[in-house]
């Protein structure tokens, strides 16, 4: 049988297919991805760009964390300082409410609760990476200040919006509280009662004095629950942190299913190539200077 | 009966015979590694024998002639698979360029999207920040210099492709003069039962390479080949060849036609029809995909930024500037320059971000087009990564059936220095042979004459 005696391009066509094999493995071994082109695998490509917006977003959420958590904690640990010093003003009025204190004294000891409340009123004004906490969403200035004119003594130039910010796919949190609410409550007015001590105590009024501490004593309680919200927010975010890492690892886990070369499979397969193609190099050696002319003399 | 003087004529037309013989094989040898030579073989038969009474003598051998071993059938399946491979091996030149603007997962415009929103999300936790409202800026701004770029990238692979089609349009002209020319030859030689041998190697060489670049039909007629397109538009008939013609089109591209007629969507196939596959099909539908998806985009995010007000306490004002139609991504820009301007408020307060979190639903709702942006830009990337890998699977297949083909034709008609070496001492010893039957004969002849001269010759 007569056979195509021009068998040079099928060897070079097999020795390129072997030389694309050990490229394309060496490719996977150097990137460590399977996928380096879209038609390597569409589908994976394809859902490799949906993994990799996941992770992206997913980043986020965890910087949002951190920036949240610095911003909360700095709001519970202000409501800490506001806790303490109300604790003061409630023994300043226990002293103050004790018969036998001359006028001056305690005309003294409602400077003292005046400073308390100067106090109360800084701390209220914390802000945040230049942004003011408890003011709602109206954060660019501060938003309490001391005004006689008011019956509490301050006013709040704040509004009651509260932002909600996403933490992780479709789940969302409340981030602030309108200082409206944390400090001029119904519950509990801890700007009026501070004003309702010093008035009582200037008045020298012991019953008004006992009601006014009855009543800095229910600011206090009412002041405690409020902080519970920045508490919990903390560990809400704290939970949500771990929630995300293992999310995170998940994402790269199904990515490198998607895309990630096997790498031991890489090697083995360029090996493979590389002996098939030093086959096919020593078929062409040994094929082409077959001929009839080499045995005539 | 026989004759010394036909022995002589015997030996002498074997002399000629052989000489055939011996320049086919040389020419065999010769042309052994030139593309589309088919190996020529002597066909020799038996010259009428002479009879007289009881006896009849053999009167030799002819030289008939000096024949082309070919297959048409096989010629036509490799024109056939020619025009396969031209075509798929084009396609998957250009879409590798096209596929590579939407490889890498980490850059481009996918990954924009993503680093846009994750801005704003960023936003959401501080929304008066002055830093993370210019960052929002910038990410918009990467996203809109990468629609810019993509765009002006498969603009370019467009404009590059157009160039190609106007030189192939050029080769298949010359081709086909070329053809043409050897047509009229080839088609008198047949006429007169002549084998055309190497004329019609070039002839079906160059309709090979005609194939390479265009879907070419053979129709056989009595004065040689008729080339058609596909279509059926006349490349050659008989001694004229047709040109095709090039003019400006729409947008610049080139558009093809015959006797004024436009017949550019007509031509599949090859070179030509692969390169006018992508230019005209495949990347105005990825142009027309991305500018739906900047145009979509822009207005669903213009409308969420219009709910909402800026640092100032004022509505969002445009966040994109209006782009639409063709050529939307290229135009695509950010309205605003100054961050104050980013609409995060929806009650007018500095610190509220109400209004992020209707910027942030742009991500994941469906724009008009039924799809998410992301999802929508995944869509680039599955469409041309399944047409790359199709048109490489097609390159991969039609190449091997063309080596198949080729290994097929060449079983019959390529040269094997073998054989032609086995011929040439066959024809070498049969002509040294014939030489010694003529010295025999003029030995012969010598002894005739000195019968007549008297003086015997020595034994």
């Amino acid at each position: 049988m007569r056979i195509n005696p021009n068998f040079t391009p099928n060897l070079l066509d097999d020795l390129w297919q072997e030389e694309s094999r050990a490229q394309n493995d060496m490719q996977e071994l150097a990137t460590g991805r399977r996928v380096n082109v879209p038609s390597d695998d569409p589908s994976a490509a394809t859902a490799d760009v949906q993994n990799q917006a996941l992770q992206g977003q997913n980043d986020q959420y965890l910087q949002n964390t951190t920036n949240l958590e610095g911003m909360l904690q700095t709001a519970d640990s202000t409501l800490s300082s506001v806790v303490t010093a109300l604790n003061q003003a409630i023994s300043l009025g226990v002293q103050g409410g004790n018969g036998g204190l001359s006028a001056a004294q305690q005309q003294a000891i409602a400077q003292q609760v005046e400073g308390i409340q100067s106090q109360v009123v800084q701390l209220a004004n914390v802000s945040y990476q230049g942004s003011y906490i408890f003011g709602g969403t109206a954060t660019q200035s501060p938003p309490f200040a001391l005004d006689p004119t008011q019956s509490s003594g301050v006013s709040y130039s704040g509004n009651t919006g509260v932002n909600t910010v996403e933490i992780s796919q479709g789940e969302t949190m409340q981030v602030n509280l309108p200082g409206s609410q944390v400090f001029q409550g119904a519950g509990g007015n801890v700007m009026g009662c501070l004003q309702q001590l010093v008035t009582a105590l200037q008045s020298g009024n012991a019953d008004g004095i006992a009601a006014a501490t009855t009543q800095v004593t229910n600011a206090l309680s009412y002041l405690s629950q409020q902080r519970i919200f920045f508490g919990s927010a903390v560990s809400q975010l704290t939970d949500n942190q771990s929630f995300l890492q293992k999310e995170q690892v998940s994402l790269q886990t199904q990515d490198n299913a998607l895309v990630g070369a096997d790498l031991a499979q890489a090697a083995t397969d360029l090996a493979q190539a590389q002996t098939a193609q030093t086959a096919a190099l020593e078929a062409i050696a040994q094929a082409l200077p077959q001929s009839l002319l080499n045995y005539l003399k | 009966m026989g004759s010394l003087s036909g022995l002589l004529w015997i030996a002498a037309e074997t002399l000629g015979a052989d000489q055939g013989a011996l320049d086919a094989t040389a020419n065999n040898i010769a042309n052994q590694n030139t593309p589309g030579y088919s190996r020529e073989i002597p066909v020799l038969s038996e010259a009428d024998p002479t009879v007289a009474g009881n006896v009849t003598y053999g009167n030799g051998v002819t030289l008939q002639q000096i024949q082309s071993v070919r297959d048409q059938v096989l010629q036509i399946q490799i024109a056939e698979q020619n025009q396969q491979q031209g075509s798929a091996q084009a396609q998957y030149n250009s879409l590798q360029q096209v596929q590579s603007l939407f490889s890498d997962p980490t850059q481009g415009i996918g990954a924009d999207f993503t680093a846009f929103f994750n801005s704003l999300s960023q936003l959401s936790t501080d929304p008066a920040n002055m830093a993370d409202r210019q960052a929002v800026l910038t990410a918009a701004q990467s996203l809109v210099s990468d629609f810019h770029s993509t765009e002006q990238n498969l603009d370019s692979i467009q404009s590059g492709l157009n160039q190609s089609v106007g030189q192939d349009v050029t080769q298949v002209n010359s081709l086909t003069q070329q053809i043409a020319k050897l047509n009229v030859q080839v088609g008198e030689m047949q006429k007169l039962g002549q084998d055309p041998g190497t004329l019609a190697d070039q002839e079906t060489e160059l309709i090979q390479q005609l194939s390479q670049l265009t879907n070419v039909n053979q129709i056989q007629t009595e004065n040689g080949l008729t080339l058609t397109t596909g279509n059926g538009t006349p490349l050659v008939v008989g001694g004229q060849s047709f040109a095709l013609q090039t003019t400006s089109g729409s947008g610049g591209m080139t558009d093809i036609s015959f006797e004024g007629q436009d017949i550019t969507s007509s031509l599949k196939g090859g070179q030509l029809g692969g390169n006018l596959q992508i230019r005209d099909t495949v990347i105005p539908g990825v142009l027309g995909q991305l500018d739906n998806l900047a145009s979509q985009f822009a207005a669903g995010f213009n409308a969420a930024h219009a709910s909402g007000y800026d640092l100032n306490g004022n509505a969002g004002q445009a966040f994109f500037s209006d782009a639409a139609g063709a050529g939307a991504a290229g135009k695509l820009s950010v309205a605003i320059s100054d961050p104050s301007l980013i609409a995060a408020s929806s009650d007018g307060s500095a610190g509220s971000n109400g209004n992020v979190a209707n910027l942030l639903a742009v991500q994941s709702q469906a724009l008009p087009s039924g799809e998410t942006p992301i999802d929508t830009y995944a869509g680039f990337v599955s469409s041309t990564g399944n047409l790359t890998s199709q048109a490489k699977a097609e390159v991969t297949a039609s190449t091997a059936s063309l080596n198949q083909l080729n290994n097929q034709l060449g079983s019959i008609s390529g040269v094997n220095l073998d054989e032609e070496t086995t011929n040439l001492l066959n024809y070498q010893r049969a002509y040294e042979a014939a030489a010694r039957v003529v010295t025999t004969v003029d030995a012969l002849t010598q002894s005739v004459l000195d019968m007549g001269s008297g003086v015997t010759s020595a034994p």
